[in-house]
């Protein structure tokens, strides 16, 4: 079961035709081939959104988007990583809503072409997480940013939504700010309140040689 | 490791059976023998003593030690042509910690470039699945997180940064909170908070198994929405000094167009994280891909001070098959809720909710003393033994931790039918840069704050005080470097501490050839990258060719 | 130059909305004939070998012949296409603007034959003249006498309708153009159905090229072997060429099919601006495979330029000189295409728009040999991936600039 002993599948990865075991992802066959291969690498647990590549299997004429990392080598299988940068285009501080009775009106100016979605379905396809995201936006644009944001949990700001919205949208950071907002004017949690009027008025300090913290007291 | 006669794969497969009751085998040594014995931080022969520099005499990973005293990878010549950029704070390194001490710098006031080697939030705080520690129940308090981190530590922390950073946990929530950050609330809208190993007080708050890619993407947002300058593929290659030693900058290689770039800055913050991708004593790390520890050679060659440079932490469960997913992490909540490691004969052998150090060190000798599961050339594991906890909870998998579940999907083993082979991944870097409690270093104007400062955990790290650390000490650095903008300028600004390092090498005999930092993990094979072109490349040669 | 404008552009033809200015030109012979029998239509056009003069090619008379068999609908429709997005096409304007009842006749003769009651004039909205012109031509003839003779013989009334389309690129394409009419956004669809059998509102439906339907008048009162003899060799009828770039006088020449890519830019274009050297030709779209100079010979017909794995498209010839930047080029048509994606198929979005992102790194001296090679490996991985042409037509642009240019790649990157 080791790489050495399993039948290698043959994969194309950026145009190098490579020999791997298919129990590698496609970064670890580049890797395993002795290519080199630094942009587009991250976290190596599907988490960070860096590694985005094109693929297509064997006989199939659909090209996805995935993550080269979670994507495992296929026998005729290409692979071509997407490496570009995605600089947002929306700026905005959430300082500056003053209000919460105000945040859907903001949010309209902030992302004025949330409106303008054409129902392509491009977003949704590109998601490698499989996010309903074009329905977020919808939900969003409706003011419903606490059930838009719940869609994009596992959203990773791959970007892939972004650039496949030809209306330029930025869908991912729609979902974020819809996340953003929850947490900003909503999150009030009282017991963290009420833990922070207790060190406001001194009531909890540290002592730093505390009989907890003796080695001697604390060896059970 | 030496690992002999383990019971093949197959073989405890088929034998391995779920089981509502397993006795816990009465244990055979004490956990500090077990340490010395076993715990990879004890091993003799990957120990060195360092030779150069501020911390000559201590003793050092030989891995580490090799880079602390490598040759710099540019020399004067280099920076022929390279622009110079001024700005009051240079933050180097795009995870929590970097993007915490930037948006407090520029909030108050200050100028700030933020420089990452790959992009803005690709960093181990996006991994981090546990949570964040902060005393907010009635049943916890500051005090109790103090000696709770300073126990599991070993005591070897200091106290004064614990105590700084324990104070701040609830306004480090709150400073989330007002980013946009969520945590999970109970129906009150409480925060909901659990036990991290080696605690004595429910501390952890979370959102679900994803508080690090929470944390990051709002603070990635927050920073690409400020007038924060953030430049990416900048991977620092040296700091800049000045005419009194103290840090002046630093020289960052822009890996889009191939070309040096000397950033001066009033003040630097180091925030670039940790050292997995060392993969020190060739172990499998749940790192990011980054992580190579390259903001304590820097700091290092400018005359910090470091600590604890021989502790590392190893997460018990790192996953050891299949190969793809070697090393990535199973977060500690499994082992909260009650699952068991079981040996090749199906035994338990250690108490799981034990400190993660004493955890892995009891797998490495059940390992190493034949009693492990081993699949050929060396892959050797213990089981984690999931489907008894699914067995006596039925459906807390799927309720809890649909993360692991997904990672079960990715290996081809369903978590509630099969056990885990699991074993130690290199997870955390225990020291670093010695720091006080503003962050600064021991050279003036150079700060460090994240995984890469040390003295906050002493020799071993308690789940969520990670995440604490990086807002609580960022935040620090940031405001207090940003309150330096005003001091005067440098008179000169140079690389001059390289030849002190070059002569102190020569004499003590070190070799040259290696250079450092690293920047990227020997398996991406940076320095061979056509992309690239490698830095050796970079700008001067271009300038011979034409 | 005698051979110039024989047809569709010729100068009595050119009399605008003005209904009484076409009948006097010899308008309304063609429809004479076809209201006298319809069923003769079809036959005919096929023995003339008219062909879809938008960019297929496809022999008219099959297409039509699909919808004509639909004998069960009461409905169906005729999409008259004037889209016209492409860059470097603009043949349809002149149409339009200059002989509008040329279209409505021709548009009528193909309603006769296929039983269609509803015509569609499609046109793109930045073309104001032109949907003016059509509006009032349209309205002309809606009071006219012909109207109630149609509707006798088709046996059904007629709508006539000018519909100014989304501007859209992609709303040129068959299916994207029933989507739009329908009211939607002009996504293509999949097909089958195809839209002879299930088009507008799931109605039989028609779709043909303003320049298609401009000489049905002409074979109607000519006949098939007049329009034979318009072509040259083995091609039928007149081709409006647009020619641009770097020639001495650009502009929209009716030639006969299968003219020579030489004869259209010297005799035609006044050869190249400043005798400069020619380096290419971007065909139709312009989303084919790049013509060069040793194509010079060419017949400028369907069969002759498939021979040379390009296309004629549309017809529109966009002809760049040794003084022309093929990566800038080809890096501003990739950049349309990658503007132009409807969305639906995120590898067209996504990769157009990767492409535009290397070309435009390259082209700006930013580029690396690894962005090159990404650049070629998005042409390996990317063809058929897409539910329309349209990322199939970009990749073909880049490909042949790849193959032809290499060198102006390779000088531009850095490193």
């Amino acid at each position: 079961m080791s790489a050495e002993n399993q039948q290698l599948v043959n994969v194309v990865i950026d145009g190098k035709a490579i020999q791997a075991p298919p129990s590698l992802s496609v970064i670890q066959a580049l890797w395993h081939a002795g290519y080199p291969r630094v942009k587009g690498v991250g976290c190596l647990e599907g988490v960070c959104g860096s590694c985005r590549v094109l693929v297509r299997r064997e006989g199939q004429e659909k090209v996805g988007m995935e993550l080269g990392c979670q994507t495992l080598v296929e026998e005729g299988m290409q692979v071509l990583f997407l490496v570009f940068p995605n600089p947002t285009h929306h700026h905005y501080e959430l300082g500056e809503i003053k209000n919460s009775w105000d945040v859907q009106a903001e949010f309209h100016r902030i992302f004025p072409e949330a409106n303008s979605c054409r129902h392509c379905g491009g977003c949704y396809s590109a998601c490698p997480k499989n996010i309903n995201v074009e329905l977020g936006v919808k939900l969003a644009g409706e003011g419903r940013f606490r059930e838009a944001g719940e869609l994009f949990v596992e959203c990773i700001m791959c970007n892939l939504c972004m650039t496949g919205c030809p209306e330029a949208i930025a869908p991912n950071h729609v979902g974020l700010f819809a996340r953003r907002v929850t947490a900003y004017f909503h999150a009030r949690p009282s017991n963290l309140i009420h833990r922070l009027e207790l060190l406001r008025k001194g009531e909890l300090e540290v002592d730093c040689n505390s009989p907890g913290s003796q080695p001697d007291n604390a060896a059970n | 490791m030496t690992v002999s006669n383990g019971t093949p794969y197959s073989e405890a497969l088929s034998a391995y059976q779920a089981s509502a009751a397993r006795p816990l085998k009465p244990a055979g040594d004490d956990t500090q023998t077990l340490l010395e014995q076993y715990h990879p931080d004890y091993r003799a022969d990957t120990l060195d003593t360092i030779k150069v520099g501020p911390n000559s005499g201590d003793r050092c990973h030989r891995q580490l030690a090799e880079l602390l005293q490598a040759d710099a990878r540019i020399d004067e010549a280099d920076l022929a042509g390279a622009p110079v950029v001024k700005t009051d704070v240079l933050v180097i390194g795009g995870g929590g910690a970097g993007c915490a001490a930037a948006l407090v710098a520029r909030q108050a006031g200050a100028e700030v470039i933020l420089a990452t080697k790959l992009r803005l939030g690709d960093s181990n705080t996006v991994m981090a699945e546990g949570g964040i520690q902060a005393s907010i129940e009635k049943s916890d308090t500051p005090q109790m997180h103090f000696d709770d981190t300073l126990k599991a530590g070993h005591f070897n922390a200091e106290r004064e940064l614990v105590a700084a950073m324990v104070k701040d946990g609830p306004d480090v929530i709150r400073w989330l909170i007002q980013q946009g950050m969520q945590f999970d609330l109970d129906e009150f809208g409480d925060l909901l908070t659990r036990r991290a190993g080696g605690t004595s007080a429910n501390r952890v708050c979370y959102y679900r198994d994803y508080t690090g890619l929470e944390m990051m993407r709002v603070l990635r947002e927050a920073v690409q929405n400020s007038d924060i300058d953030v430049w990416d593929y900048s991977p620092a290659v040296e700091l800049l000094a000045n005419e009194s030693g103290h840090c002046a900058g630093a020289v960052l290689s822009n890996l889009k167009n191939c070309s040096y770039v000397q950033v001066v800055a009033k003040t630097v913050i180091i925030a670039t994280g940790g050292i997995g991708r060392m993969h020190l004593n060739g172990f499998p790390t749940s790192n990011h891909f980054g992580a190579t520890g390259d903001g304590l050679i820097l700091a290092y060659r400018l005359g910090a001070k470091l600590r604890e440079l021989d502790s590392f932490q190893y997460h018990p469960t790192g996953l050891a098959w299949p190969q793809h997913l070697a090393g990535s992490l199973i977060t500690e909540g499994v082992r909260s809720a009650g699952t068991w490691l079981l040996n090749g004969h199906g035994e338990r052998f250690i108490d799981e909710l034990l400190p993660r150090d004493v955890v892995a060190a009891a797998i490495l000798r059940e390992c190493a003393e034949g009693r492990g599961i081993t699949i050929e050339d060396g892959v050797c594991g213990v089981w984690l033994d999931t489907p008894g906890l699914e067995l006596r909870n039925p459906g807390i998998l799927q309720q809890r931790f649909p993360k692991l579940l997904n990672l079960g999907k990715k290996a081809g083993i369903d978590p509630s039918r099969s056990p885990l082979l699991i074993y130690p991944t290199l997870h955390y870097q225990n020291g670093g840069v010695v720091i006080d409690a503003n962050g600064a270093t021991t050279v003036p104007g150079l700060y460090c704050v994240g995984e890469a400062s040390g003295g906050i955990h002493g020799k071993n790290r308690i789940m969520g005080n990670a995440l604490l650390e990086i807002i609580s000490f960022g935040r620090r650095a940031g405001e207090h470097a940003a309150a330096q903008r005003h001091n005067k300028g440098h008179k000169q600004v140079g690389l001059e501490h390289l030849s002190r390092l070059r002569r102190e090498l020569t004499i003590s005999g070190m070799p040259m050839e290696r250079k450092s930092p690293m920047l990227f993990p020997d398996c991406a094979k940076f320095d061979d990258d056509a992309d690239y072109d490698g830095l050796r490349r970079h700008r001067r040669n271009k300038v011979t060719q034409e | 130059m005698s051979q110039l404008n024989q047809v569709l552009l010729h100068e009595s033809n050119r009399v605008g909305a003005d209904l009484e200015a076409w009948f006097a030109a010899a308008g309304g012979q063609g429809l004479a004939k076809a209201l006298a029998a319809p069923e003769a239509i079809i036959p005919l056009i096929r023995e003339a070998g008219l062909r879809g003069l938008g960019g297929s090619g496809f022999p008219t008379y099959k297409k039509w012949g699909f919808v004509a068999a639909q004998s069960n609908s009461k409905e169906k429709y005729l999409i008259c296409n004037g889209n016209e997005d492409e860059p470097g096409t603009f043949k349809d304007r002149i149409l339009l603007q200059q002989a509008p009842h040329q279209v409505i006749e021709g548009a009528t003769i193909t309603a006769l034959a296929c039983g269609i009651n509803h015509i569609i004039f499609y046109i793109n909205p930045d073309q104001q003249k032109s949907i003016e012109a059509m509006r009032e031509a349209v309205s002309q003839w809606q009071a006219s006498e012909q109207i109630a003779a149609i509707e006798k013989v088709l046996g059904k009334t007629i709508e006539y309708r000018v519909l100014p389309s989304s501007g859209h690129y992609i709303g040129g394409e068959e299916t994207a153009a029933i989507e739009s009419v329908e009211g939607k956004f002009p996504f293509p669809r999949g097909k089958p159905p195809f839209p002879a059998e299930s088009g507008v509102h799931g109605c039989p439906t028609l779709i043909n090229n303003m320049e298609t339907l401009s000489n049905v008048p002409h074979i109607l009162r000519n006949g098939a072997e007049w329009f034979q003899g318009l072509g040259l060799g083995a091609s039928t009828g007149t081709k409006i060429y647009c020619l641009t770039g770097d020639v001495l006088y650009p502009g929209a020449y009716e030639l006969p099919m299968g003219t020579p890519l030489s004869t259209l830019i010297n005799d035609y274009g006044g050869g190249m601006l400043l005798d400069k050297k020619l380096k290419a030709v971007f065909t139709g779209g312009p989303s084919n495979t790049l013509l060069t100079p040793k194509d010079l010979d060419v017949p400028l017909d369907y069969e002759s330029v498939r021979e040379r794995q390009s296309s004629l498209g549309t017809g529109a010839m966009i002809v760049i000189s040794e003084g022309t930047g093929i990566v800038k080029r080809v890096s501003e048509y990739v950049s349309f295409f990658a503007h132009s994606s409807c969305g639906q198929c995120p590898p067209c979005k996504t990769g157009t728009h990767y492409a535009a992102l290397l070309l435009s790194k390259i082209d700006t001296g930013q580029g690396s040999r690894a962005d090159l090679d990404a650049l070629e490996n998005l042409c390996t991985i990317l063809p058929g991936a897409g539910r329309c042409h349209m990322l199939d037509g970009a990749l073909k642009v880049m490909e042949s600039s790849l193959y032809h240019f290499r060198h102006e790649y390779e000088q531009a990157l850095v490193l």
